[in-house]
């Protein structure tokens, strides 16, 4: 018994003080083969899921409503801006009234399992499921009934983005600088993000774009333009002129 | 997020106050009707609900009948007043176990397992006042600033004290305290509801005797020892079943209230659902712990809904002797006249497995008659003819 909570007591504790480091992977997967022409396809934007709060000493999320509301506002301008640059139509989803809303729902939990299967299972090399290891494959998808989700009749893409923010609280700064000296590595500040584009026709994943230590503070403006630059980088079918290197899996 | 849950385990608080008489029900708190969250934590707490509580008006397991919605709300607020009950939406939810959830917005569920399992107005108040408890005594917001300043006291510990293992296993211990306490609390408040309602308050312990039971039949129908305690663990969030019933027995008894429990209206609001709610239990694969639930709800007398329950709890478990007894409660739901198409394929496969072909295909036939378009028909057919 007394190992036992040992055990736990260390997991809780690693957990707590060891963040893992998220280096040596990939951030962007393009469906190979897949172009998206300027000009050619219509976009829908669906309700970016944000999250912003602080991080407590130990670790924990604090949520916080202001700042989450803050960033609501700064993110949508900084996508409305953005839609400019991106050489194709992008729209905001407009649930239809009369609708079944739990397909949407669905629709967009799963959304949220495939992109974190692509980041754990295809942006670490090392990672890779034993059907997903060929060089330049990135084969993921919602299925095809996505095409029938209501209010998405006319639309060729749904455009997913998720973010979420925990900004390292005062204490949560002094313990690393305490715990620096006691040579324990702590992190301060969780900043993460993702956003993906669907074919809406055959419910394929054709584009995903994940950061786990993205930039720019979404509760300012400036910062939130910052946070969907990086968001939508490599998005494709951009014009040309934006300065965007493209990494495509292998 | 609160839960009232079949595992528990003990409390180590204080039981409630033994002297009240039946005029002397400590008054309820003030209570501020569309209350607003205050403070940066308890506004984040309100948030982070109000995000769950999108994708839970969607999900496709919240049963959406009117008529069960507008029952269990009108016993909520029967419970603690109408004042009260305005600012909590109710979801009910398919899912087969004994649980009731309530987050920091006030949004509350209530699981299908749960309504199966009570058997009146007031035991079903008891369990929703409980939940209101959490809601009207804040304790997300407690609960959250509870494990925040006891993680932080652990991670400075972790740093500054040589070996912390003692003050760290004690901290952690004080997390399952802290909420078998809050649990307790809202026991409490749950009772006091009751006793101002025009329930009686005696339907709280009555609720968690018979959980204790079930666990007992379930464990049994394992082959484990039934193992009821009175201290709970370490790690328990909830105090034990027989802690429970004990305080809430002694709470209702100093109360001594009347009052109609309205176990037939209870019945008769359950019926439409009973077949469902019983469908689903029978699926969970203990058959000690379902067997208790009908043997309870059967207490009356068995109906058809319930006969046919246990015949399909029994063809499913399928021991040859289990077999006899399911054609038997098949037969017996048959004969009382009223029993659903699926009564007669319940009884021909018995039948069939029990190695009585001919019976088995005159039922299976009356099945395929009664009810032609459904799905399993090709292969009730296909069985029949050979």
């Amino acid at each position: 018994m007394r190992r036992l909570v040992c055990a736990v007591i260390a997991a809780v504790v690693s957990a707590m003080l060891v963040a893992v480091p998220v280096q040596a992977q990939e951030k962007t997967g393009v469906k190979p083969g897949f172009e998206l022409r300027p000009g050619t396809a219509r976009i829908v934007l669906l309700r970016p899921s944000i999250k912003v709060g602080a991080q407590s000493t130990a670790g924990m999320f604090e949520p916080n409503a202001d700042w989450t509301a803050q960033a609501r506002e700064n993110i949508d301008a900084a996508l409305a801006q953005a839609q400019n640059s991106l050489g194709n139509t992008v729209t905001d989803y407009v649930e239809p009234v009369n609708a079944d809303p739990a397909i949407l729902s669905e629709y967009q939990a799963l959304f949220d399992a495939v992109a974190q299967s692509v980041i754990e299972y295809q942006f670490f090399p090392g990672n890779r499921l034993p059907t997903k290891k060929r060089d330049g494959q990135f084969e993921w998808g919602l299925g095809g009934d996505v095409a029938k989700l209501p209010g998405l009749a006319g639309a060729d893409y749904a455009l997913f983005v998720t973010t979420e923010d925990h900004f390292g609280s005062t204490g949560r700064k002094v313990l690393q600088i305490f715990a620096a000296l006691a040579r324990v590595p702590v992190t301060a500040g969780v900043h993460k993000g993702f956003a993906g584009l669907v074919d809406l026709r055959t419910g394929e994943l054709v584009w995903l774009n994940a950061d786990m230590q993205m930039g720019g503070d979404v509760r300012e403006s400036d910062g939130a333009q910052k946070r969907v630059r990086q968001l939508l980088e490599g998005f494709p079918g951009k014009p040309a002129a934006a300065p965007v290197t493209v990494a495509s899996a292998h | 997020m609160r839960r009232w849950g079949i595992a528990a385990a003990l409390a180590c608080v204080a039981v409630p106050a033994q002297g009240w008489a039946a005029d002397k029900v400590p008054p309820l708190p003030p209570y501020v009707a569309a209350y607003q969250p205050t403070n940066v934590d308890e506004r984040g707490a309100w948030m982070m609900a109000d995000e769950e509580e999108r994708h839970l008006r969607d999900a496709a397991d919240v049963i959406r009948d009117p008529a069960l919605n507008a029952y269990v709300r009108g016993v909520l607020c029967r419970t603690v007043g109408e004042d009260r009950c305005n600012a909590v939406r109710l979801y009910i939810l398919r899912v087969p176990a004994f649980n009731a959830t309530m987050s920091a917005n006030g949004t509350m569920t209530i699981w299908s397992g749960a309504l199966l399992r009570l058997r009146s107005e007031a035991e079903l108040g008891a369990v929703l006042g409980h939940e209101f408890g959490h809601f009207e005594l804040r304790h997300t917001l407690s609960g959250f600033r509870n494990r925040r300043s006891g993680t932080d006291l652990m991670a400075w510990a972790s740093i500054l004290i040589a070996n912390s293992s003692a003050l760290q296993m004690s901290t952690i211990g004080g997390f399952y305290a802290f909420d078998r306490a809050q649990e307790t609390s809202a026991d409490m408040i749950g009772v006091r509801y009751l006793a101002t309602s025009r329930y009686p308050s005696a339907a709280a312990a009555d609720v968690w005797e018979r959980i204790m039971g079930e666990a007992d039949a379930t464990a049994i129908g394992r082959h484990r020892k039934a193992n009821q305690r009175y201290a709970a663990g370490f790690f328990a969030t909830h105090p034990t079943s027989l802690a429970r019933a004990t305080y809430l027995r002694d709470a209702a008894q100093a109360i001594a209230d009347g009052g109609s429990a309205e176990g037939n209206a209870y019945r008769a609001a359950l019926a439409p659902w009973l077949p469902t709610f019983l469908a689903d239990q029978v699926k969970l694969n203990d058959f000690g712990g379902s067997e208790f639930v009908l043997a309870q709800l059967a207490a009356d007398g068995w109906t058809t809904p319930l006969l046919f329950a246990r015949g399909e709890l029994y063809r499913e478990r399928g021991n040859p002797r289990d077999l006899v007894a399911a054609a038997g409660f098949y037969q017996q739901a048959i004969d009382r006249g009223d029993a659903p198409a699926e009564a007669y394929r319940g009884l021909g496969l018995a039948l069939l497995r029990g190695q009585q072909a001919g019976p088995a295909g005159i039922a299976l036939r009356e099945y395929l008659r009664r009810k032609p378009d459904a799905a399993d028909a090709p292969l009730i057919t296909t069985l029949v003819a050979s």
